[in-house]
């Protein structure tokens, strides 16, 4: 996405001129002076109720916290990894199927969708959680979360896809075609190729969405970094750090793959002909 | 030209494109109206009409890129079927080169060559790539092979895609509008390209407003005009005198316009 918003901002606004210019250092300025005031305020009230106290924070002396932190982000990338991976797959059926000439397959594909679309996470978890055993379903934890996040989210990616798939132009598909190519053989060599070119900055975005969705890993018991992060706060009862500390990772990580979204995007776009 | 002498004889060979009755509506308007039209093996026919006439259409019918509301269209004598494998293995013999050259954009040029016989004509790698690169140095850019579409320029685009075509040995060619897309400068490039096939013995229909390429290249021209074949001429015949008022009026304002 905001690959994307880059492009957007450059398209609608000109380069600044010499007063603008001159109220956005202003603006700065402003913004950066209430920033370090909040900072302080912040960090003030944490002295004043004793969040800064050592007691709080000598547990990241230890090297045994970091390791079952670190514990915690492997059970949480691999549920992230897991899940994108079977959502991507899902994703691409309902895309397929959204598309298809059988109206009926397509009917049913769209409904699928806006169910993925509709139903909040922390719904498909109940279910997986509650319902499905059940109903005689008894998964391993990994899956209780691992599934309802992909299933969550594959709704959204088949959107994706599908507007890379129409935002490839229909003369690809006709010079395919009359190179006698079947219809099969136009969407996995010619269209999809591209459109999935295309979407790469958005399918990034979503993953940063599937790692947020992974925190409810707590709910199913599921050793991820936000259940490892409950766990130290009730051993240590030291609410504040361990938060602190647990946000500060999961910011690092999707600002990471900010990044990579930046970069694709950017690769894209110098390499002539990979856009377009 | 040996052209006269054999015209008796070619008319008894099946032609390799016939269209018999067509006709086509989108929505009310009336593209296509009873078009009758075939052509022998070798033939050059030029279709030449105003803008808006229904030249793509009557082109893009032939390989059934357009599908027709009545008639019928036969290659090498073999009805068009509306769908389905033989469909694509009829369109697969006639080639299609468009006014925007619809390289595949994710490819490199090599590839956009053998991705043809490779895919459906299950050519070996090796093989498809020997020949495309023949093919590419017959229309004169096999130096670009590594590239990709957009790294060309539009006439070395538009004689990749000519050679895109003719990897998969077409029986037939179709161009509409090859060089309207393109800058002046490299016009010639491609109709150099096209010539040298016609010179060869394609069977080729084009659609173009090149006036001295029509003139220098058809073996006949179409005059065509709100979806009706009007006339129907030998290049020398249409240019000097033509039969009917309306491609009189069109060719004068080319003369015009060129002024
Ligand atoms: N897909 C379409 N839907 C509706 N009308 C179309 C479509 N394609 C072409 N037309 C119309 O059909 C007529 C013939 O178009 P076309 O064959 O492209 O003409 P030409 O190639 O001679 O300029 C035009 O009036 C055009 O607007
Ligand atoms: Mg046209």
């Amino acid at each position: 996405m905001s690959a994307a918003n880059v492009t957007i901002r450059d398209a609608l606004y000109e380069a600044p001129g010499p007063k603008t210019k001159k109220r956005i250092r202003f603006f700065t300025v402003v913004s950066l002076v209430v920033l370090a005031a909040l900072i302080f305020l912040i960090i003030r009230q944490f002295y004043v109720t004793g969040q800064l106290d050592a007691k709080y924070w000598s547990l990241f002396t230890r090297l045994t916290t970091w390791k079952f932190l670190a514990g915690g982000l492997a059970g949480t990338l691999k549920v992230a990894l897991v899940s994108s991976v079977v959502s991507f797959a899902i994703a691409f059926l309902m895309m397929v199927g959204r598309i298809s000439k059988n109206k009926i397959v397509s009917w049913i594909s769209t409904a699928l969708i806006e169910l993925s679309r509709g139903i909040p996470t922390l719904l498909f978890i109940y279910f997986f959680f509650l319902v499905a055993p059940q109903l005689g379903l008894k998964l391993p934890t990994f899956w209780k979360i691992t599934l309802p996040v992909a299933l969550s989210a594959a709704g959204v990616v088949a959107e994706v896809l599908r507007s890379g798939v129409n935002a490839v132009p229909k003369g690809q598909t006709e010079a395919a075609v009359a190179l006698g190519m079947r219809d099969a053989t136009v969407f996995t060599k010619i269209v999809f190729p591209q459109a999935f070119r295309y979407v790469i900055p958005s399918l990034i975005s979503e993953l940063v969405i599937v790692l947020k969705d992974t925190t409810f890993a707590y709910v199913v018991s599921y050793a991820d970094l936000m259940q490892n992060a409950r766990v130290l706060i009730s051993n240590y009862d030291a609410l504040l750090s361990v938060y602190l500390v647990t946000a500060l990772i999961y910011i690092l990580i999707n600002y990471l793959l900010n990044k990579a979204s930046v970069a694709v995007a950017r690769h894209r776009s110098a390499v002539p002909g990979a856009t377009k | 030209m040996a052209q006269e002498q054999n015209k008796t004889e070619r008319s008894e060979q099946t032609p390799v494109i016939e269209l018999r009755h067509v006709d086509k509506h989108y929505g009310s308007l009336h593209v296509l109206k009873d078009v009758n039209l075939s052509v022998q093996k070798g033939e050059v026919v030029v279709i030449i009409g105003p803008s808006g006439s229904g030249k793509s259409t009557l082109c893009r019918t032939i390989n059934r890129m357009e599908t027709i509301d009545a008639g019928e269209i036969l290659i090498d004598g073999e009805h068009l079927p509306e769908e389905g494998k033989k469909l694509a293995q009829l369109r697969s013999e006639v080639g299609m080169v468009f006014q925007s050259f619809n390289l595949f954009a994710h490819k490199t040029i090599l590839d956009n060559v053998t991705i043809g016989p490779r895919e459906v004509l299950h050519t070996p790698k090796k093989e498809a790539q020997e020949e495309a690169l023949r093919l590419l140095k017959r229309v004169g850019v096999d130096t670009q092979a590594h590239k990709v579409p957009a790294q060309l320029s539009g006439g070395q685009q538009q004689r990749v895609a000519i050679a895109r075509t003719l990897a998969m040995h077409p029986k037939a060619i179709l161009f509409d509008e090859p060089t309207s897309a393109l800058d002046p400068e490299m016009i010639g490039e491609v109709l150099d390209v096209i010539t040298e096939l016609a010179k060869e013995g394609m069977t080729m229909v084009i659609v173009t407003h090149e006036m001295n390429f029509a003139r220098r290249v058809a073996d006949r021209i179409i005059f065509v005009d709100h979806g009706v074949i009007l006339e129907e001429n030998t290049p020398e015949a249409f240019f000097t005198q033509p039969k009917t008022q309306r491609a009189r009026d069109f060719l004068n304002t080319l003369k015009g316009r060129d002024k």
